[in-house]
């Protein structure tokens, strides 16, 4: 079933997944799509009513810059990559995240037992 | 930067981008779903299907886009002007000699605008340091022949019971300068400057006390009067900001009086003034006694009520100078009243006008350093004209080229303006011991602050624009391929007629200043060259300021015939010092100094005239001794001697000025005068002899002409307040100074011996405006001089260099040194002949401003005219003999070698 009900994602944790999706390289909005969906097992489907506005948004404010290449097929296609500004800004998610898992789970994790 | 330049070179408009961007998302989704085995038509349905509204995506793209692109435009501009600015300083950096030259020159420029800016906005613009400054007025009597009279006290009650425009009035007796002697705590006696204030003096200027309190009304009276306030600057250097002096007594002139507050210093009114006491209250029943009217003595400053405008309160001020002159005819017939902004009034016109002057001088200055930066940089644009050929054919945009090299111009701007407020310091700081006692009243503050340097950056500001839009225009206009083809000439040609132009108007800004220092020089000397009627050397005289007690019953001095026996035994012991010629006392000294005010006079016989159509005569009360420590001839008849006592007959000398204007050719000796008592009880004489005619003192500077004066023995009219004159044996009279007070400490040490000054000192108050102004403007005239030279020097030596080539040619075909000299200095000569004649002709018109700064010369002296033209062409002709020697010595070899 290649499409699921979109989960509600949280824009930070957009972000995040995109960020740390181009720091194996640039890849335009339809690989970052794929990409996070295939490593998610697709248990994360990205919506691109999300998508591209957070791209957009996120060039805005300078994490990410845009150029157009060339796509595996040979067509003219807008890739984004990785500004150190976006390095840094995905430091800081991953580690917002962390502590935010963390404290989840220990209480989720405590009342299941 | 690189990712502002990608975008910028990869324009694609924006909707486009998003179109091509979703298009290619939906291909790549369908394409993935097709190769799951869907039919192509449905995969694509069910990629929309999931898409949802395609437009407002759309939409929402373009609209984040649009501000990326806004912002991206802003973060270019600003790492545009960065990189402007980091190659501007490599830039400089890489021509240092150019840089200092400009950043100096720059300096020079602004920090003397800088100073005298904070000149003129002390005296021109700047608020009055007192709450609501714009409602103070200062109120006068105008009189049927002058203009501004203060006002008597009795009038002042009439002010403040009949006008309704005004909050209320204070008036002020300034005095003349000197004080009391105030005992410190440690017993020391010191003369401080006192004024004379009613009880809402300190209410209506709205002065807030630093601490204890101001006069409170009614306090005038008996006992309690004796109160003083005191200055916050004397409160700290004398009484250690000891706020337990308030209330505690302190001595003047020997006499109690309690502290009852501390005030700011800006309180001090034209005047210098550490103390004010109160005056008394006018005595019930004095405004029905018609002469009290006319005692004008009080300036008075008045605060208008809220919303009242200066011309409801004149109109107000008119009708009750209409009811006094009805009702008060022989006090104030033909009299009016006015009332003028307290700023103008405490400033005055000569020192508003100066400061206006002297800011418009410094100016000009500024002008001509621009003028030379913007050469020197015409001159550097041409050279580096391919570098920006370069640039233009690497793809940098003309404007992008004008905007570079106006950064250029606006960095060198802030350094010169960054030295600038250095220079500017430097120069308030040393002008600010120079400037003149007296022109500058206390409540102006001469201060390099926030305000100075707020101007100082917009005047780095607008001249760097002013140098650098000139090359910044001339590089846009130039064009690529004629640039780098033909090597930089043609961009020449034109930025030398530019030159030309810059260096004509340098010409003409020098000519105009020098004519206003040689306007200003020539006035100096005949000020400095006036006789000054006495003969002896200013050097050697002494004048010490001395104030008795007002005589009361009981004390040391009953009387006023009293203080005579002071005045004779003082002269005694002085007179016995070693080093002393002579001696003598007088009420008033040459320059206008008077301890006494001028007096009307009647020649008895003469057909009477109302009082106050009679002349005013200065009247000088002298000791015998007087005339022979000045050296003052009486020219014919005698001069006073030690019998004209107060029994003997009431005797005078007039000047000169008093017999050849007041006597209509009458042999002045044996002639009586009648002269009012200055106050009723006041038991002097009314009618006194002429027996004298002495030579004409000089007065007051600001006088039109010699006045008439009058002078009576001390003996038959003592006073309190004199000054002491003393004539040493040989050299300068200094020494005499310690010896003196010892003198007079030992026979009465509550008399305060107030200022000491030589003739000499006074002889130069009288030509001290003259000389500061003299100074600063021929030092400024003296700097653009130099400037222009500069600027016609740079011109010249760079035209020669450009035109190696073609000199070399006219030499190799025989052309001869002369006329390769005519050829070079023709065109300069034109150049500085046009800006002469236009700067003579701009004096010509701006000289009627200063001529209130002119004494005996006229705006349009043809000598200084004459002399500012010479001047700048012998200057001229110095700064081009360089260049057009350099010009003859043009080697035709070397010259073609060098392609």
């Amino acid at each position: 079933m290649p499409f699921k009900t979109p989960n509600a994602l949280l824009h930070g944790t957009l972000d995040a997944l995109i960020l740390k999706t181009l720091t194996t390289g640039p890849r335009h909005g339809y690989a970052i799509a794929k990409f996070i969906e295939d490593a998610s097992d697709e248990s994360v489907v990205v919506e691109e009513g999300s998508l591209y506005p957070a791209l957009y948004r996120m060039e805005r404010r300078g994490w990410l810059e845009a150029e157009w290449g060339e796509s595996e097929l040979g067509r003219r296609a807008k890739l984004y990559r990785l500004t150190p500004d976006g390095r840094a800004q995905l430091k800081a998610e991953t580690a917002a995240w962390r502590q935010f898992a963390t404290g989840v789970s220990k209480i989720l994790l405590a009342q299941s037992t | 930067m690189k990712r502002s330049l990608r975008s910028w070179l990869w324009r694609v408009p924006l909707d486009q981008e998003v179109d091509e961007e979703i298009a290619f998302h939906i291909e790549m989704r369908t394409r993935e779903l097709v190769d799951e085995g869907l039919d192509p038509r449905i995969a694509r349905e069910m990629v929309l299907a999931r898409l949802g509204d395609v437009n407002r995506l759309r939409r929402t793209c373009v609209d984040l886009g649009r501000k990326r692109d806004r912002e991206m435009r802003v973060t270019r501009w600003i790492g545009e002007r960065r990189d402007d600015v980091r190659f501007a300083l490599r830039q400089l950096k890489v021509s240092p000699a150019f840089t200092a030259v400009a950043a100096i020159t720059l300096a020079l420029g602004i920090g003397a605008n800088s100073a005298m800016f904070a000149l003129a906005d002390a005296t021109l613009m700047r608020p009055l340091p007192y709450p609501d400054p714009d409602r103070l007025v200062m109120v006068w009597e105008r009189a049927p022949t002058f203009p501004r009279v203060p006002v008597s006290p009795v009038t002042l009650l009439d002010l403040e019971e009949q006008t309704r425009t005004f909050e209320g009035f204070g008036g002020i007796n300034m005095g003349i300068g000197g004080g009391p002697l105030l005992e410190g705590t440690d017993g020391t006696l010191q003369s401080v400057d006192r004024q004379f204030v009613t009880t809402r003096f300190f209410d209506v200027l709205g002065v807030r006390p630093v601490a204890g309190r101001t006069f409170v009304p009614g306090e005038a009276k008996g006992k309690g009067a004796a109160v003083v306030v005191m200055s916050e600057g004397l409160w700290r250097t004398r009484f250690g900001g000891d706020l337990s002096l308030i209330g505690r007594e302190v001595r003047l002139n020997g006499e109690p009086f309690t502290v009852i507050g501390v005030v700011p210093d800006v309180v001090q009114l034209q005047r210098p003034a550490r103390i004010w006491t109160l005056l008394a209250d006018s005595p019930p029943g004095l405004s029905q006694v018609a002469v009290a009217r006319g005692a004008r003595s009080l300036q008075i400053v008045g605060r208008l009520k809220a919303g009242v405008t200066l011309e409801a309160a004149r109109a107000d001020l008119a009708a009750l100078g209409e009811r006094l002159s009805r009702d008060y005819p022989a006090t104030h017939k033909g009299w009016s009243m006015n009332a003028e902004p307290l700023r103008a009034a405490v400033m005055g016109p000569e020192l508003q006008l100066t400061s206006l002057f002297l800011f418009g001088v410094v100016g000009f200055v500024l002008l001509l350093c621009c003028a030379n930066v913007a050469n020197l940089l015409l001159a550097r644009g041409s050279v580096r004209s391919r570098e920006l050929a370069l640039r233009a054919a690497l793809g940098a945009g003309r404007s992008r080229i004008a905007a570079q090299l106006l950064t250029e111009s606006l960095v060198l701007a802030t350094f010169g303006g960054l030295l600038g407020l250095g220079v500017g310091a430097t120069i308030l700081r040393v002008a600010s011991t120079r400037i003149p006692a007296g022109l500058l009243p206390a409540a102006a503050s001469l201060g390099f602050d926030a305000r100075v340097v707020f101007f100082c950056a917009a005047a780095s500001f607008m001249a760097g624009v002013l140098f650098g839009l000139v090359p910044a225009w001339q590089a846009a206009r130039t064009s690529l391929v004629q640039a780098i083809a033909s090597e930089s000439r043609s961009a020449t040609r034109r930025g030398g007629r530019f030159r030309h132009l810059i260096v004509a108007g340098e010409v003409a800004a020098a000519v105009l200043l020098l004519c206003g220092a040689g306007l200003l020089l020539r006035t100096l000397l005949a000020v400095g060259d006036f006789d000054p009627g006495y003969r002896a050397d200013g050097d050697t005289v002494l004048t010490l300021d001395f104030s008795l007690p007002a005589p009361r019953p009981a004390t040391r001095y009953p009387s006023f015939q009293a203080l005579m026996s002071f005045y004779e035994e003082t002269a005694r012991q002085v007179s016995a010092l070693a080093g002393v010629k002579t001696i003598g006392w007088t009420t008033g000294l040459p320059y206008g100094d008077s301890e006494l005010p001028p007096q009307r006079v009647a020649i008895v016989g003469d057909p009477p005239v109302a009082r106050d159509y009679l002349p005013l005569a200065d009247f000088q009360a002298v000791s015998p001794g007087y005339f022979t420590t000045l050296d003052l001839p009486v020219t014919t008849g005698r001069s006073f001697t030690d019998l004209d006592t107060n029994e003997g007959t009431p005797v005078c000398i007039v000047s000169e000025a008093f017999a050849r204007s007041l006597l209509g050719g009458r042999n002045p000796i044996g002639l009586r005068i009648n002269v009012e008592p200055l106050f009723p009880g006041f038991d002097v004489p009314a009618v006194w002899e002429i027996v004298g005619v002495a030579r004409q003192v000089k007065g007051r500077m600001s006088d039109p002409e010699d006045r008439p004066m009058v002078y009576v023995p001390l003996a038959q009219y003592p006073w309190t307040d004199t000054f002491l004159v003393v004539q040493s044996l040989d050299g300068p009279v200094g020494r005499l100074l310690a010896p003196i007070r010892e003198v007079v400490a030992r026979i009465d040490r509550n008399v305060p011996v107030r200022r000491e000054r030589t003739l000499t000192d006074l002889a130069n108050s009288r030509t001290a405006p003259h000389r500061f102004r003299a100074a600063i403007v021929a030092t400024f005239a003296g700097l653009a001089l130099a400037l222009a030279m500069v600027g016609i020097f740079g011109v010249l030596a760079y035209s020669v260099e450009q035109r190696t080539r073609e000199l070399g040619v006219r030499i190799a075909l025989g052309a001869t040194a002369t006329s390769v000299l005519s050829l070079v200095l023709g065109s300069a000569a034109r150049v500085i002949a046009a800006g002469t004649v236009v700067g003579l002709v701009a004096a010509a018109g701006l000289g009627q401003l200063i001529s209130m700064f002119l004494f005996g010369v006229k705006p349009l002296d043809p000598v200084t005219y004459a002399s500012v033209a010479g001047v700048l062409a012998v200057t001229a002709a110095l700064a081009a003999a360089a260049p057009a020697i350099r010009a003859t010595r043009v080697d035709p070899v070397e010259a073609f070698r060098n392609e």
